[in-house]
């Protein structure tokens, strides 16, 4: 194995992702000297993949895919943890002309049965042919894939010990499926993003081309699953079709051991990094200021924050923090996207840093107007704060709309819609949800509530409902399930929300109509509860029972998880700081 | 290095302590979550400790079958026997 990082100097003319499949921007990368890096939590260097070996591997693991029979376009789920074996597996599929299919990390602790669960849920949802996990999570998968019709489940090694067949590999073509993406949506009613070769590749020539402009010298650093769009698209496939070399950090070693990331990008000379805004929070917080004097982060040039609605104290204090390290503030870049469109939607201006917008507070509460506030009209509390999140990639087109889809004007708040060649062809063998999400107009509805200026987007707040703690996207409906599953509770008995605390910081509640009336068996549902909802999203949750009939409910019926929440925060008197909450138009409330 | 895991466990003791209030009932068989009420920024403080006082390295897998001071003792036993 090899024990030199991948040089950030290569010996080839950069060219930025203008190749029409990805095995295509392999075959260039792989005549290069640069390659993918892979770190432990204590910084130490354990592989070096430069692309030309990636190639050969590849190749040879496409060959033995074939050899198990696998037929064109067949799933190969592979679990997505950040190793060399998953870049290996990923491009064998794009030789091979199969489709890979990256699937999450999600462990906590206790959490192996609802693992599993998940696990299984997304093989049968993608109807893999073939599954491989590295060996310490093959349980998992093998448990998860027993009695599904899986032609092989294995490690890598097991792949290895296959006949490698004497092949003609076809790999696949610019208006075939380059993979499967699941991190969008519901865990329990998983949807998976078609995404072709000709729509990430657009996508990727518009980040590293346009958003990013990346250049020779450039050199990017990564934690970012390989699970998650932004860590795929964004710094797997971006930096291979740009022939960049990376470096990468475990999700969970970057968790535990921030500093990690910084000393990386300090020791190897990084120039791109993003991360959402709770990773610039963590390491806010959880690094010594006595440290800092280790690291030069004059090198970062981009430092990318999407994923989240991002606030903009979160980076102030961040680029504040760490200005003495040599940080440079104006190496922010907000952008927008989400994996229906490949990854990015828009990119703000390079080396502009983060520009905020102030709008009037009451305007926005009352006539969803994102009016500019002047400093005439008086106090900062009647303020609210957004980033802007800057213009579409060449090619994309990025408008507002209400419930009716007509247009809206500049600075009126509505759904957030985009066009352009990156957006996927639908949700895998999901004609409802497709159909839901993408117009006969070519107009993907994202969800996602914004408005527009001049300067560009605004986004006020992603998905209506959705619960976004710690970087990890949460369906209310999931948890909601969880808690109906249980025998004591019924069918349309739970509501969950998440709501601002007084004292900062944001805290998940569900709220349970509940018959019980001893206590021993209402402080045992509570506990099962959280014990449950800890073991499969990872969060901790007020539960709070209350009575029958005491949920709001919409005219049609439907529990109204908006009324919920602005009644709880008033029950409990957390209003002073509370947030506004941007109702959205009829259209995006369907859940 | 001797893993003994009494030992073991009264080090867990002394990490987990200062993460819940006082009074918060701990054992062998405490559940760390329900019971204990560790949420996810302790747990990667506790491995954290773990794995800088034990000086092993816990591997993400291990952790979907850990639910009390018992199970995690017992784990950093093996670890530290396979060290």
């Amino acid at each position: 194995m090899i024990r030199t990082a991948t040089p950030t100097i290569n010996n080839r003319p950069l060219r930025c992702a203008d190749f029409p499949t990805l095995a295509q921007a392999l075959d260039y990368a792989a005549q290069g000297v640069t390659g993918y890096n892979f770190y432990d939590g204590r910084g130490r260097l354990r592989a070096a993949l430069p692309y030309a070996e990636l190639r050969q591997r590849a190749q040879a693991t496409a060959k033995r895919l074939h050899g198990l029979g696998l037929k064109r376009g067949e799933r190969v789920a592979l679990i997505a943890e950040t190793c060399p074996e998953f870049m290996e597996f990923f491009y064998a599929c794009q030789y091979g002309g199969f489709v890979p299919v990256p699937l999450p990390i999600t462990i906590n602790l206790g959490s192996r049965g609802s693992y599993i669960e998940r696990l299984r849920r997304l093989l049968h949802s993608c109807s893999a042919t073939a599954a491989m996990a590295p060996a310490e999570f093959l349980s998992f998968l093998q448990e998860a894939a027993d009695g599904l019709k899986l032609r092989f489940v294995g490690s890598p090694a097991d792949f290895y010990a296959l006949e490698e067949p004497a092949v003609e590999l076809e790999s696949s073509g610019p208006d075939e499926i380059a993979y499967l993406q699941y991190t969008s949506g519901s865990t329990r009613f998983p949807r998976g993003v078609v995404i072709t070769q000709q729509a990430v590749m657009a996508n990727l020539a518009g980040i590293v081309g346009t958003g990013l402009a990346v250049r020779p010298g450039d050199r990017c650093v990564s934690w970012l699953p390989f699970y998650h769009d932004m860590g795929l698209v964004g710094f797997v496939l971006g930096p291979l079709a740009s022939q960049l070399s990376v470096d990468y950090l475990g999700t969970r070693d970057f968790a535990m051991r921030p500093r990690q990331w910084l000393a990386l990008i300090s020791n190897n000379r990084g120039t791109i990094a993003f991360a959402p805004p709770f990773g610039y929070d963590i390491c806010a917080r959880r690094i010594h200021r006595a440290e800092l004097d280790r690291y030069d982060l004059s090198c970062w040039r981009v430092a990318g924050v999407g994923a989240e609605t991002i606030h903009a104290e979160t980076l102030e204090r961040f680029a504040d923090f760490l200005a003495p390290a040599g940080f440079n503030r104006h190496a922010f870049l907000p952008c927008y996207g989400l994996a229906e469109s490949s990854l990015a939607v828009t990119f703000a201006a390079l080396d502009q840093g983060m520009v905020v917008d102030q709008v009037d507070r009451r305007a926005l509460e009352d006539r969803m107007s994102a009016r500019a506030f002047a400093a005439t009209d008086g106090r900062g509390e009647r303020v609210r704060a957004f980033v802007n999140c800057g213009r579409p990639l060449p090619g994309h087109e990025v408008i507002v709309r209400d419930a009716d889809y007509k247009a809206l004007p500049h600075r009126q708040v509505g759904i957030v819609s985009v066009r352009g060649p990156s957006l996927m062809s639908g949700y895998f063998q999901d004609a409802a949800s497709t159909h839901d999400a993408l117009g006969p107009d070519g107009w993907l509805d994202t969800g996602d509530l914004g408005y527009l200026t001049e300067a560009g987007l605004f986004i006020t707040g992603r998905c209506k409902d959705l619960i976004i703690v710690n970087g990890r996207n949460i369906w209310p409906q999931d948890m909601e399930r969880l808690a109906e599953e249980q025998p004591e509770v019924r069918l349309g008995d739970v509501t969950a929300f998440v709501a601002s605390h007084p004292k900062g910081g944001e805290i998940v509640v569900m709220l349970v109509q509940c018959r019980l009336t001893e206590n021993e068996r209402r402080a045992d549902l509570v506990n099962r509860l959280q014990r449950m909802i800890y073991s499969e999203f990872g969060i901790k949750c007020r539960i709070e029972l209350v009575p029958p009939k005491t949920l709001p409910r919409t005219s049609s019926g439907k529990l109204s998880r908006s009324e919920a929440r602005r009644r709880f925060i008033q029950r409990v008197g957390w209003n002073q700081r509370s947030e506004i909450i941007v109702e959205a138009p009829k259209a995006a409330v369907s859940s | 290095m001797m893993a003994d895991y009494q030992q073991i466990l009264d080090r867990l003791y002394t990490h987990l302590r200062p993460m819940a209030p006082q009074g918060t009932r701990l054992g062998e068989d405490t559940d760390l979550i329900s019971e204990f009420g560790l949420d996810s920024v302790n747990v990667m403080d506790l491995l954290l400790e773990v794995e800088e006082d034990f000086d092993i390295s816990v591997p993400l897998n291990l952790l979907a079958d850990i639910r009390t001071p018992k199970d995690l003792a017992r784990a950093i036993v093996r670890l530290l026997e396979a060290g």
